[in-house]
């Protein structure tokens, strides 16, 4: 009896997460729209704004944008 | 009864295996694929939302109009029109199926995207998950070996 339990709960705490049920290759066509890339639909314009951003507050980093410079042009 | 419990729980937990070399597909939808016997078929599965299909469907079209295999293309879009619309655009000359209830690829379950089967006699001889470059070469190579 006892054995029996603790095997059902070792499963449990193992396989816990395989209950769930995971995304398939061919069902992700929600992910591959633009919308949901990281930086939005526009990224090279999210791009543009951080960098007059980062040039009026004189600060960069903390979003993930690469880059630098005075973005005085 | 717990002993019962037990096992329906670990039988519950192990997943369905996916169509691999070697193995056969089911009688019905090789009807429904109209596959004959003694022919090597490439069976490609493609969405209209993935990139990697839209850059090799149009190799897989070539080999396909030079004789060098049979194709069968499987659509896998929720939308039927998405997938019509798309091999409208790609001027598909092979036969295609559209999968929108995913009947056939829950079939095959393949572990990437774009799949693609190599068929023979109702058995799967090899398969190729994901994106490959120059697949028109890779698929013409791999039928002479069959052959």
């Amino acid at each position: 009896m006892r054995k029996y339990l603790l095997m059902t709960m070792s499963f449990s705490l193992f396989m816990g997460c395989s209950l769930i049920e995971e995304v398939k290759p061919w069902e992700k066509e929600t992910l591959a729209k633009p919308t949901m890339q990281f930086a939005g639909l526009h990224p090279e314009v999210n791009k543009f704004e951080s960098h007059i951003y980062y040039s009026k507050e004189a600060s960069k980093g903390g979003s993930g944008v690469a880059g630098g410079g005075c973005g005085c042009n | 009864m717990l002993k019962r419990i037990v096992y329906s729980f670990i039988f519950s937990t192990v997943a369905v295996l996916a169509l691999e070399s070697g193995d056969s597909i089911p009688k019905e939808i090789q009807e429904k694929l109209n596959l004959e016997t003694d022919k090597v078929y490439v069976i490609d599965f493609f969405a209209s939302w993935c990139k990697s299909c839209k850059k090799e469907l149009p190799l897989v079209a070539n080999i396909y109009n030079d004789n060098i295999v049979q194709v069968v293309g499987i659509n896998v879009d929720k939308n039927k029109e998405d997938g019509e619309k798309f091999v409208k655009e790609l001027s598909l000359p092979f036969p295609i199926f559209y999968d929108k209830e995913k009947h056939l690829i829950k079939t095959f379950d393949p572990l990437g995207f774009p799949a693609i089967y190599y068929v023979k006699n109702g058995k799967v001889l090899h398969v190729i998950f994901g994106a490959v470059k120059d697949i028109d070469k890779t698929i013409t190579e791999d039928i002479k070996s069959i052959k």
